[in-house]
């Protein structure tokens, strides 16, 4: 039943996705076959399991999932504001590729890795560099917030506009997480577009696989089914944020 | 700066006369087999004199973080394109959070500061000659090395810092300052200077550590005070009677409210800051230091200017940690760019650019570039990957002009400092950098935390992190 469901999204209401698969196809696929990545179609359940609903997301409230792998964790936002259409980005190595919008009535919401594109630096149970910087809160890495931003080297990304880069040694956008809305206003994950670091990230963090997921392998699973989504100061302990 | 120049044409001669002997002696196909394996490229040296190695696009003088991010960068953009490092050392030690291993904090060892350039050579691919410049000829686009000369299109110079005795301690002999280097280490340049640090704190018996702040540029401006810190906290968990004495020739240091707050909640009155004290001399047998300090007479001349006098002091040391003035690196001289008349002699640049002033083929970055940018780690970092920017868009037949000529550049520069230990806490600076019509500046903010406070655990662990990221941006 989700199955056909996931078809009929796709086949009916192309506007409600994030990323048009046709788009990605003509765009990408033609020239490096590597900027976008489909994964296991997952539903997002919120902590006690049941499922999450795109109208009850807070506005700029920071949610994190752990996606497309069981230890690669990703940021959901119901921004304030409706996001850009079709935005053009560009890769470090120069691939460029289109980021469609956000989905909801509205278009505001929104799904990225939070794994910086600089390096790494990302939520774990512990602590957390990376998230989105509400309108009313400060930030030291852009001339406004309503930004992602990563405090561990004070990099910034437009959550309006496919995570690209604002400000700071980050080159790439964060990779989106695609999703999509269900017609039960059900949310599901489904793939990845952009340059995810999601190697390098498994080379890096061994020894908090180890402690968090019980090591490389058991953290470089993929989520099947659901994935839990709670937000950000029930993911962490501390949020390290300038 | 007048010596250096005798001294690096004094090295091309030699240079020159070594080369001319191997011709005469018909060593050319040794010079082609040296390149091979000096530069680890064989076809670069086909068809060159028997007078170079090598020649390549780009060369690269310094394997630091300046350097490396150039040379990293540049490989990014164009995986051809033919560039050497050329570095003294075989491996890297890295500068930013050395005084936490000090400090003895969790985990920081030597091996965490420790890493070899074999992961960057093998994924970029660039050529590599470990040797150290002993001269730079820039009209015949070559540099002298103790591993051979090797001919550049353009050349990038990255050196860093140099330490500056003779001016600081003009009565001092050679073997006195060799003396002093030896038992009293500055300890910002990584390598040896950090080990006799660690092992002369190690060693020492209950007294006070003396740390020096010299006037003028100086590498990492909060070193000093953080190493003060990270002193502090190892004499507490050692239970080291005395304390950390910081005499500094100017009023302040960088971050000082921050290191204030800091100092008074977490070790008392452990740590002494003495400011307007100019270091005179040391006796390194006796273990004292003299300093001249000027203070207020809480008297006014005629003009209502307070009456400064001036007193000879002395204090005695269990370790000391002279970090004298700084200098731009020899390498600087040897280029005989132009250079600013203070202390340090910063290399005067082409503009917004990190372009030398004084050659269009000569670029400069990391410590000694004549912006008024911080000389720390993620600034050197920023400058790198500009300098590669600018470099790929001239050989490409374009021009790049630097975003922060337009708009300024928020936090360019992120600087942490560690300053606790259980648990471990940080303070923080950032800068943002803006064009000022004549040079790049950066304007420094110090901020503190959700608490009120400047040291914060949550900074600890960015620091950490940035460490750690810094670190993968160039070895990994």
């Amino acid at each position: 039943m989700d199955r056909r469901n996931f078809l009929k999204v796709v086949g009916a209401t192309g506007a409600f996705i994030a990323v048009n698969p046709s788009t990605i196809q003509n765009e990408l696929f033609a020239n490096t076959g590597a900027m976008f990545r489909a994964y296991e179609r997952v539903q997002l359940l919120d902590g006690a399991g049941a499922p999450i609903k795109i109208s009850q997301l807070k506005k700029e409230m920071n949610y994190v999932f752990n996606y497309p792998h069981v230890s690669t964790p990703a940021i959901l936002l119901n921004l304030d504001e409706s996001t850009a259409k079709d935005v053009k980005l560009t890769s470090e190595t120069g691939e460029e590729y289109v980021w469609e919008s956000g989905i909801g009535k509205d278009r505001t919401v929104v799904a990225y890795s939070a794994i910086c594109s600089h390096q790494l630096a990302h939520p774990t149970p512990d602590d957390s560099f990376l998230q989105y910087v509400q309108k009313d809160k400060p930030t030291m890495a852009f001339e406004r917030s309503g930004v992602i931003v990563c405090s561990s080297h004070l990099s910034s990304f437009d959550a309006r506009e496919g995570a690209k880069r604002l400000s700071g040694p980050a080159i790439d956008p964060l990779a989106s997480v695609v999703i999509e809305v269900g017609e039960d206003d059900t949310l599901w994950a489904v793939g990845v577009l952009g340059s995810d670091r999601f190697h390098d990230y498994f080379k890096t963090f061994k020894p908090e696989l180890k402690k968090f997921y019980g090591g490389k392998r058991k953290g470089k699973k993929l989520v099947k089914i659901s994935a839990k989504t709670v937000p950000l100061t029930e993911y962490t302990k501390e949020i390290i944020q300038y | 700066m007048e010596m250096n120049r005798r001294d690096a044409l004094k090295f091309g001669a030699v240079g020159a006369a070594t080369v001319a002997a191997a011709t005469m002696t018909g060593c050319s196909t040794k010079a082609g087999e040296m390149a091979s394996s000096a530069t680890s490229s064989a076809a670069s040296a086909v068809g060159l004199g028997a007078d170079l190695i090598g020649k390549h696009k780009v060369v690269i003088i310094g394997g630091g973080i300046g350097g490396m991010t150039v040379a990293n960068n540049l490989k990014k953009k164009d995986k051809d394109m033919d560039i050497l490092v050329i570095e003294k050392n075989d491996t890297f030690m890295s500068c930013p959070v050395s005084n936490t291993y000090i400090g003895k904090l969790e985990g920081m060892t030597l091996g965490s500061f420790i890493f070899d350039y074999a992961q960057p050579i093998q994924k970029h691919g660039y050529n590599w000659l470990q040797g150290e410049v002993m001269a730079i000829d820039r009209s015949a686009k070559v540099v002298t090395t103790s591993s051979g000369a090797v001919g550049y299109d353009i050349l990038v110079l990255s050196p860093g810092i140099g330490y500056n005795y003779e001016a600081q301690f003009p009565t001092w002999s050679p073997e006195k300052i060799a003396h002093i280097k030896r038992v009293a280490p500055a300890a910002l340049i990584p390598g040896s200077e950090h080990v006799i640090l660690e092992r002369n704190l190690n060693n020492m018996e209950d007294g006070d550590v003396v740390i020096t702040i010299p006037s003028g540029k100086f590498r990492c401006p909060p070193a000093p005070a953080e190493r003060a810190s990270m002193v502090a906290t190892f004499m507490q968990k050692e239970e080291i009677e005395g304390k950390v004495i910081l005499i500094a020739e100017g009023a302040g240091f960088a971050k000082k409210p921050a290191f204030i707050e800091s100092w008074e909640a977490l070790y008392g009155d452990k740590i002494v800051f003495i400011p307007n004290s100019k270091v005179t001399d040391v006796d390194p047998d006796t273990k004292v230091l003299t300093y001249a300090q000027t203070t207020g007479t809480g008297k006014k001349d005629e003009d209502d200017f307070e009456i400064m006098k001036t007193e000879t002091k002395t204090h005695k040391y269990e370790v000391l940690n002279l970090i004298p003035l700084n200098k731009a690196s020899d390498v600087i001289g040897m280029a005989g760019l132009e250079v600013t008349k203070d202390t340090f002699g910063k290399v005067k640049m082409n503009g917004c650019s990190f372009q030398t002033k004084t050659d269009e083929d000569v670029y400069a970055v990391g410590d000694v570039v004549g912006h008024g940018i911080p000389p720390s780690g993620q600034t050197a970092n920023w400058a790198g990957k500009q300098c590669a920017e600018e470099i790929s868009a001239r050989l490409k037949g374009g021009s790049y002009e630097l975003p922060v000529k337009k708009a300024p550049v928020k936090a360019g520069n992120v600087c942490y400092s560690m300053v606790g230990d259980m648990p471990e806490t940080a303070i923080m600076v950032t800068h943002d950098f803006s064009w000022n019509g004549s040079a790049i500046m950066g304007k420094g903010n110090v901020p503190k935390g959700p608490n009120g406070l400047y040291r914060q655990t949550g900074t600890a662990k960015a620091l950490r992190d940035w460490y750690r990221g810094l670190m993968a941006d160039m070895f990994s």
